[in-house]
Parts: C-alpha cells; structure tokens; sequence
C-alpha cells in the first residue's frame, strides 16, 4: 500500500498507511503525551491523554492513539481544543495524585512530571482530600505497587493478557475506587513480571531491588547484552559509584522487542557484595598474580584426560579464543564441562533467527519448556499465536504454559522418545499445507532426549515442511564457546587436578581432585578446599562478545570498570597461557578480536567492534519513556 | 398480574400497546390467537427476503429507542449478510437509564412481541443466535422471558427448522450484575463475553466486530418489539405517524412529581405538556411543575417553561436536550435543583466504570464539589470547579457517554437554574421547600 500523506502542526511527512497518528507525529520529533498507548500493547484510548483536533474530522478532540492516518489528514496539536484537552486530562490525573515526588523512585524519568511541566497547567486548584490507598503494596518480593500513584493506564494488567498469556494481575472494584490488584493477592510469580516495572508510566510499580537506591540522574549507563542465558536480550546496566544498581531493556526488536525476563532483571547483587574476592590466594595466604599463577601452571600443565576444567556459561568468545589455544596446546587432553549447557550439539546448516518467529505459519517445540529455558523467546512464540494466528505444537512429557492457548496441539511424549514424535509431525495434518513458513525449535529435555538423533529427526522434518530449525542453547554463550571448540560436555568424576573457573561444577567436587584452582568472584564453600584462588570479575566488568542461540555476536559494554587487584579474564587467561610456556602477548581485547574473526567464521563480526562511545543519553525521557 | 400502569387497549397511537391488558398475553396461544401475534414472523420466514425485510424497517424511518436514535434500518444494513462466520443479534436489555421502565414493560407485559421482533431481526441479518443482554434486577421479566423462550422452543418457532424454515433460529438469556455501564453497547459485549464491563474504543463498531469479534446486530428492547407491526403493515404506514424525521411513537415512562405515573405510549411530535400535564396527571395539588428530563437523567434538562417542547429528536435537539431513552422525570417546586444534580452526580460516579481519566476523576471530584456546596462550604471557587469538570466531561474527551451525561446534568442545571446554585455556593442558603 502506498505511502499516505499527513500534515501535523503545519509539517508535511509521508508515512506508510495504519501508521498511527501519535507515532506519525514521533517521526517528526512532536510529542503527543500518552499514557495508555503503548507501541507494543494493543491500543485502548482509555487515558485520553492524547486527544488532538483533527481534520477531517467531528469538532471535538480525538485520540491520536486510536487513530490511524488518513490521505490529506490534517493533524493540531497545538490548537486551542487540544491544548485545553490536554491540559484538562492532565489535572484530572493529578486531582488524586499523591505529591510523592520527593520520595518517589519515578521521579526526574517520570512522563507524569515532564508532561505537566510541558502540557499541564501551571497552577493547581485541586484543594481538599486525595484519595487513599494503603500502600506500598508488595506485590512480590522484587516490586511494589503503589495504588494512589496509579494513574490507571491498565499497561501493566494489558502486558500480562496479551504478551505474557498470564493473568496475574487485575482490577479491583470500579469508577474512582478502581485499583490494580494480583489476583487473590498471591505474590506474583511470573518469570515475565519485572517488565511492569518498565512499562508502568508512573512510580506505580517500582523495583523493590533499586528502591530508594539512586536518582536517574545519578546514574550512567551502558548499552550491553544480559549475561544469564543463550537469548541475549539486550538490557542498559546502570551504575552508581562503582555499584550495579538496575538492569532495564534496551529495545532489540529483532531479539526481545523491548521485554527482558526477571533473571536478567534483578539477578545481580552478587555484583555488589562486598564480599567479592579482590586479591589471589594460594593456600589461603594472599599472593601476587604472577605467584598465583605459576602456582596454577604448575598444578595443571601436562596432565592430559587427569585434568578436569569447569568453564562458566557466560565465557565470552575472545575468552574462549584465548582458551582453545590452552587446549590445543598445554592443556591439551583436558576434559572440559561448561556450566550450564545444554546436551545440543553444534549447529549444523542454517538455523532460524529469532525474529523469523514472526513470519512462522506452525511453530514447533520440542523437548523444552521455553519459559524457563529461553524466555524471551517463550515472548515471541506468544505473540506469533496470539497476533499472527500461528498454530503451536508443542511435544514435550510435562504440560507447558504455551498450553494456555486452546489451539495449541500438546504430545506428550514418553521421556527420550521424542525423536520418535517429531518424525510422525510429517503427516500431521497442520503441517501438510501449513501456508506459510514451519520454525522447529527444540531443547535437550534436561538430558532425558538422545540428542544426535533428536536434531537430525528436526532437520529432517524441517526439510520435509518447508521451515528450518532453531536448537536452544540455554547457556549465555554456549553456541559461541562451541563454535570456538571449548563448549565442553564431559565428565569431570575421576580428575586429579581442576580448574574451576566460574561458580563450581553442578555435580560437585570430585573426590579425587588432588590440585584445585577456583576462578570465582564470591567465596564459595566448594572453593574453601582449592589450592589457588583467583578472584574473577563479574558481567557487569566484562569486556567481549557473546554469540546467542541464533548465531549473533553482540558486543558487551561494561558499565564498571576493572580495578586493580582485579584482572580482565582475557588477561589472566594470556598471563596463565605464559605461565603455561604459550607465546601470548595481546595489547586489548580488540586484539583478540581480529586474530579470532580472522580463525573462526563464525567470529567474523569481531573484526568490526562498534565504535567506543555509546549513544548519547536522552536527557528528559528515561528507560520507560512512553 | 400488577394493575397495568401506562397505555394499553384501543387507540390511534397504540401501536406497540394495543393488545396490552388482555389476559395471559404472555402465553403464547394467547399472544397468537387474540393479538395476531407471530403472524409477521410467517410473513418475514414464508414470504420476504432478508433484503426486503431491512428495507422495510429502512421505510419505516424507525430510530433506535435506547438512547442514541440511530436509524434502525440503516444500522441492520451495516452486518455484511453474506461475509463468511457467524453474526450475532443481541438486545440490549440492560435497562439502567434512571427514570426509564418501558422496556420492563414490554417484557413484563408481552414477551412474544419482543421475541417475535428478535427473531425476524436475526433472519434479516443473517444471524443463527441471539443472545438478551437483561439486567440483573429485572428477576420478573426475566422469569417471563425464560418462560416465553420454553413456549416458543416447544412450538418450534425456535430451532432447527422455524416455521418449516431451514434457518436455525436461537435466543439465549444473559443476567448483567448491576452496572449501568452494561447499557453502553460495546461494555454490554465485554461483560457478555465474560469479562470486565468497560466500554471498547469505536471503530471497530459492533456491525463489524462485535461479540467475540464476529459482526453484531446491537438493538433495543422497544426498538425490536416495534419490527412485528412494521413488518405487518409495512413500513410505509409507520411514516404516517410522529415526524417526519422521527416517525413512529414510543413508550416513555414518566415518574416523579406526576399524579399518574407510568409507561405512555406517544406519538412522535406531540409535546411534554401533553405527556406530563395530560397523560400522567401533572404535579400533585398545590404544587408547580419546575423542571423536567425528557429522555432519562442524561437528557439535558428542561424548564417548566419549556414544557410545549414537541417530543421528536429535532425539537429536542433545537431545545439543547435530548430524545434519550424516552425517560420523563418530573420535579415540581418542591425540590432543589442542586441536590438532584448533586444526587445524579453521586449516581454516574458510582457507575463510571473507571476505564477512562475524565469520567472516572471529574464524576468523583463533582461529587466532593457538590457535597462542600450543600454542606454550606462553598464559594465562587467550587462554582468554577463544577464548570471546569463539566466541561471536561464532554466534547470527546470520554470514552463513552457516561461521561458526557454527567457533564449535560452539570451543564443544564447550570443553565436553567443558576440562582440556585449561587444561592447555595456564595449565598450559604437554599430558597425551595422546607429551607425557604
């Protein structure tokens, strides 16, 4: 369809037809307030916030949120009609309002504040009781809600039927009276809940983690990628004084569309703890680096399959360039297990990007339960059934929440049969003429599926159907640290010496492990016993690349700095190389970055880091800006 | 049965009341064989298209009787008949208007007249299923509702095969749970689908995506129990009463200070003085008529000088009100203006459902405003504020016109009865009644 011609406050632009009118009016930098509207939420006009005169049109104000442009439209929001509307809306929000400015978490990124300053009357006449509510509410243990800040907007109650598919929030009572509530006042408990905290216009629902912790302006932040699984959401790290204080999302529509999950969220205070580990150790005494790792050196060189190494989830991809020459060279005939990986192999051929979810006519998912697995991709699946009519199918033992949609098809398969189900779904009726792409993403089941077979049985399928396969790795950087050739899966019972870099190994210490050598950043009981201890940064320092479950290499940026006794990982990993008699002499890590896109295909987008500096921060409108 | 309190029997204007009064018209054998009752239904099954069927009421000129007075035959000619899906009809029998009972005395007195008009509405859209939207209150009409239904099932006018017809025809009952706001047609459907009752933002209007998003037929009580007698007299001899914009007649049902309240079946044009003075008796002995709604209490009101306003939605348009719901509260002398405003105010914010800034804030601060008025605190001030909130209530600044109807109580009594208010907010006194 063509383009259709719009005229706002006197300004020509041309924007694609069902451009609505407040977003056809951001093009062209005029702000029209919203509340309610929200670009990733169906749209109600229920705040009427953003009322404007409109040409053609009856002669009264409309909301520009509900409207959608027309050919030769003619757009005020500067007339006299919706100045006063804007104006009139505006003190009817504040009229029960409570003046929690000072002590409110919102405030200097509250769009309430800045649209009165910019929209509002400049005198109150509001005299006489507010309405009360007992607050703050705790609605979990990491947000609280506060009813008399409530402007109403129903975000919050919209974002958990239409994107999350739960209902744990609601509206109580009715009229003036109206108040969010969760449903029987059970705590919430959605893995999805913190985005409320994003989405919420005003200090309503806030973090209960950050609360009282800084002012916006207090703060710096900067553009990275979360640390906690193979999704890569990517998320803003804020920070104050040297503390990690928040975690909010940076808008990636191709990976998560604005919504980060609660791990991402608010797991992060073991940044803070004061606790952390700052200075080597051997033998409990404290130590210098390059004591400490001769003395590693000298524990793990040269003893073949007797050395175990545990590697963490989140190595990143430079990291794990620098550890393939450890393997390849002094340490070669270790046995190496990733934390937290799943039993995927490597992938093979051309997978699915996550943002193909949308175009998916059947989406297939086999042998994981995307909300705890990935989920933020669990998000996407959502929206492709509920937006785009996608049809589920999902073959897994246990029942999952995508079940919630009645026209999802569930196949419960017995455990490690599932390589058996996915080859029946070539008959299956929806995928005979399933109109338009097929997207199969599959799990490893927690370990209960043989997965060669597995991922061979989807590939097949997908070839078979017209659509393509997207393995879920659970892991942060596990399809990176594979494709490096470090993402380990072996058993570590039996090992004489280990090398535990991250938090220790799932199955424990084992018992035969003569030498140890911990890499943690907070004390561990596991690590009490360990010969050397060296004291590791954490995501919040890290510098690197981390490839998500879709093959993409996103660039992290740190948002606090390294200090002194603490060490970059790539830099203790080029000292300890040196120990280990490697010839290793890197003066960065882009250093490392062009000798890894120059090795690994798969790296190739390292040779072109983004520049340095991250785009400037808007100053007026914060993280939940409308 | 309780004494029949409105128009029934014989008469030029008693179109939709003739037959009321006759024994046990509730009964289908009776609403057939005495009141030539389903015989339209044959005519519209056996003998008309659906085409023809939405012509007629197109003829008739009939506008909807619930309050907005849109034309009934153009509304039914925007369901696309052949669009692949179901269509619905659904009739709003929510009821809430204050100051309106005609369609409790439909149901009350002629379920099958009600029915009848359902079903030929649904055949004239291409609807399989009908559902009545009845408020919770209304437990008497419901019973006969639920009764009328067994009798027309039993006898097959509902069913697979209605009258022999190969279109299945249904009507299922729903109970609304005491909201006003379930009158507004598109919260009427969100309570009907299960949910929280809040109005939905138009377009999409009902014809198009409606209950559960499938095309929906949306019409009145009074508006269907008309459809049976335009069906068998044609629409053209519908013209020949009321206006020429506002054909037909209507029930209003006039209560308050009125010696005779009740249910009033007039034609179209004729004026309030005739409804008020002579249908329903005028005010009690000794007393003045002072001020009026015409068309329940979101109708703008009237001062009794206005009483030869004529009854159609032009004059009353002309006059600054409304046509409405047809419901006439009357108040004579006796009464302050300020605290029935006062008291109406405390009745829309009550209702408002919340959904939407201005209504949900300006009803409940109108309230306060009102209530430091008549408790003596008031002052140019709270005049000011009951302005303001009047004006942010309408123009389209709400979402429905829930919001609007408590502006127009605020902007009318304003209007009419200025003194009053003055007298009250700067005055600290009140002239009427017993505080004279």
């Amino acid at each position: 369809m063509p383009d259709v011609n719009v005229t706002i406050d006197g300004h020509k632009i041309a924007v694609p037809a069902g451009t609505l009118v407040v977003e056809a009016a951001k093009l062209l930098g005029i702000e029209i307030p919203v509340f309610c509207y929200h670009h990733k939420l169906e749209t109600v006009g229920a705040c009427r916030m953003c009322l404007v005169e409109l040409t053609p049109g009856p002669p009264r104000p409309q909301t520009g949120c509900t409207t959608p442009v027309a050919e030769g439209m003619v757009v005020k929001t500067l007339s006299p009609m919706a100045v006063q509307a804007r104006a009139d809306i505006l003190e009817f929000e504040l009229v029960n309002h409570p003046l929690d400015c000072p002590v409110c978490d919102k405030g200097g990124e509250c769009p309430l504040q800045d649209f009165t300053f910019r929209h509002g009357y400049p005198t109150s006449r509001i005299d006489g009781p507010r309405l009360h509510f007992k607050k703050p509410i705790p609605l979990s243990e990491t947000i609280a809600l506060d009813r008399e800040r409530c402007v109403l907007c129903y975000r919050c109650t919209r974002y958990y039927d239409e994107v999350a598919w739960e209902q744990e929030l609601t509206v109580g009572q009715r009229g003036v009276q109206s108040f969010i509530t969760s449903q029987f006042d059970q705590p919430l408990q959605s893995i999805f809940s913190g985005n409320i905290i994003d989405l919420c216009p005003v200090g309503a629902l806030t973090s209960r983690v950050w609360r009282f912790e800084s002012r916006p302006w207090d703060m710096t932040h900067t553009e990275t990628v979360c640390s906690k699984c193979a999704v890569g959401c990517n998320v803003n790290l804020w920070q104050r004084r040297g503390q990690l204080v928040r975690v909010t999302s940076r808008e990636n529509d191709d990976i998560d569309e604005g919504w980060i999950c609660d791990r991402g969220r608010f797991d992060y205070a073991d940044v803070n703890d004061p606790s952390r580990l700052r200075t080597p150790r051997i033998n409990g005494a404290k130590a210098t680096w390059a004591d400490a790792l001769t003395a590693v050196a000298g524990g793990i060189k040269g003893k073949g399959a007797k050395l175990g190494i545990s590697l963490p989830k989140d190595i990143t991809n430079e990291e794990a360039f620098l550890f393939r020459r450890l393997l390849e060279g002094p340490l070669k005939g270790a046995r190496v297990k990733m934390h937290g990986r799943t039993a995927l192999p490597a992938p093979v051929g051309a997978t699915l990007r996550i943002k193909d979810l949308d175009a998916a006519r059947v989406i297939v998912i086999v042998a994981s339960d995307t909300e705890d697995d990935v989920p933020i991709v669990n998000l996407r699946i959502k929206k492709a059934a509920s937006k785009r009519g996608a049809r589920l199918i999902v073959i897994h033992p246990d029942g999952v929440d995508l079940d919630r949609d009645p026209r999802t098809i569930h196949i419960r398969n017995a455990p490690g049969k599932a390589a058996a189900e996915v080859r029946k779904l070539a008959t299956h009726a929806l995928l005979k003429s399933p109109g338009g792409p097929v997207a199969i993403l599959y799990g490893d089941g927690h370990g209960s599926e043989e997965m060669a077979d597995l991922a061979k049985s989807c590939r097949e399928l997908a070839d078979a159907v017209g659509g393509d396969v997207m393995p879920l790795y659970r892991a942060t950087n596990e399809r990176g640290a594979i494709e490096a050739g470090v993402g380990g899966w072996d058993q570590l019972d039996g090992v004489e010496a280990l090398l535990s870099w991250g938090p220790p190994p799932t199955a424990g210490i084992p018992s035969s492990v003569k030498f140890m050598a911990a890499w943690d950043h907070l004390p561990r009981p596991e690590n009490e016993k360990s010969n050397v201890m060296l004291p590791a940064t954490t995501f919040a320092q890290r510098q690197g690349t981390y490839t998500n479950l879709e093959g993409t290499v996103q660039f992290l940026r740190p948002p606090i700095e390294v200090d002194p006794p603490l060490k970059e990982s790539w830099e203790v990993l080029t000292e300890l190389g040196v120990a280990l008699g490697l010839n290793l002499d890197y003066a960065g890590v882009f250093a490392i970055q062009r000798e890894a896109a120059a090795a690994i295909p798969a790296l190739a987008a390292l040779a072109q880091p983004p520049s340095p500096e991250p785009a400037p921060d808007p100053v007026l409108i914060g993280p939940a800006h409308p | 049965m309780a004494e029949l309190r409105g128009s029934f029997g014989v008469a030029r204007n008693h179109l939709l009341t003739r037959w009321f009064g006759t024994e046990d018209l509730h009964r289908l054998e009776v609403y057939e064989s005495k009141a030539g009752g389903y015989a339209a239904l044959r005519k519209a099954l056996l003998d008309m298209k659906p085409a023809d069927l939405v012509n007629e009421v197109k003829t008739s000129g009939l506008r909807g009787r619930g309050g907005a007075g849109f034309a009934t035959g153009v509304k039914w000619s925007f369901i696309n008949r052949d669009a692949p899906g179901p269509k619905y009809v659904v009739v709003n029998a929510d009821e809430s208007e204050p100051g309106t009972s005609k369609d409790r005395y439909i149901m009350e007195n002629s379920p099958h007249m009600l029915l009848e008009g359902i079903m030929i509405a649904a055949y004239a859209v291409g609807a399989n299923q009908a559902w009545v939207y009845i408020r919770g209150e209304y437990d008497g009409p419901h019973r006969m509702l639920v009764e009328a239904i067994a009798e027309a099932r039993a006898k097959g006018y509902l069913g697979p095969k209605p009258m022999g017809v190969n279109y299945p025809l249904d009507i299922q009952l729903y109970r609304g749970h005491g909201a006003y706001i379930c009158g507004e047609e598109t919260a009427l459907l969100e309570s009907l689908e299960g949910k929280r009752a809040q109005p939905r933002s138009r377009p999409p209007f009902p014809a198009v995506k409606g209950a559960w998003a499938r095309p929906t037929l949306l019409n009145n009580v009074e508006t269907l129990s008309t459809v049976p007698w335009i069906i068998n007299n044609g629409g053209a001899a519908y013209v020949k009463f009321g206006t020429e914009k506002s054909p037909g007649t209507r029930l209003m049902s006039v209560s308050g200070n009125v010696r005779k309240p009740g249910v009033y079946e007039v034609e179209l044009g004729q004026t309030f003085r005739h409804v008020i003075m002579e249908l329903a008796g005028g005010p009690p002995e000794g007393r003045r008529m002072k001020v009026f709604w015409p068309g329940g209490s979101s109708a703008p009101v009237l001062p009794e000088s206005m009483l030869d306003t004529h009854t159609d939605m032009e004059a009353l348009a002309a006059a600054r009100s409304m046509g409405g719901s047809g419901g006439v509260i009357v108040m004579d002398d006796s009464h302050c203006v300020v605290k029935a405003a006062s008291r109406l105010l405390r009745f829309y914010a009550h209702e408002s459902c919340g959904k939407c800034t201005p209504c949900r804030v300006g009803g409940d601060w109108a309230v306060r405003t009102y209530d430091r008025i008549l408790a003596n605190e008031g002052s140019q001030v709270e005049l000011g504020i009951l302005e303001r909130v009047a004006d942010g209530l309408q123009n389209g600044r709400c979402l429905c016109g829930l919001g609007d109807s408590a502006g127009w109580v605020i902007d009318s009594t304003f209007r009419h009865f200025r003194e009053e208010y003055e007298d009250h907010a700067l005055r600290h006194t009140c002239k009427v009644g017993s505080d004279a």
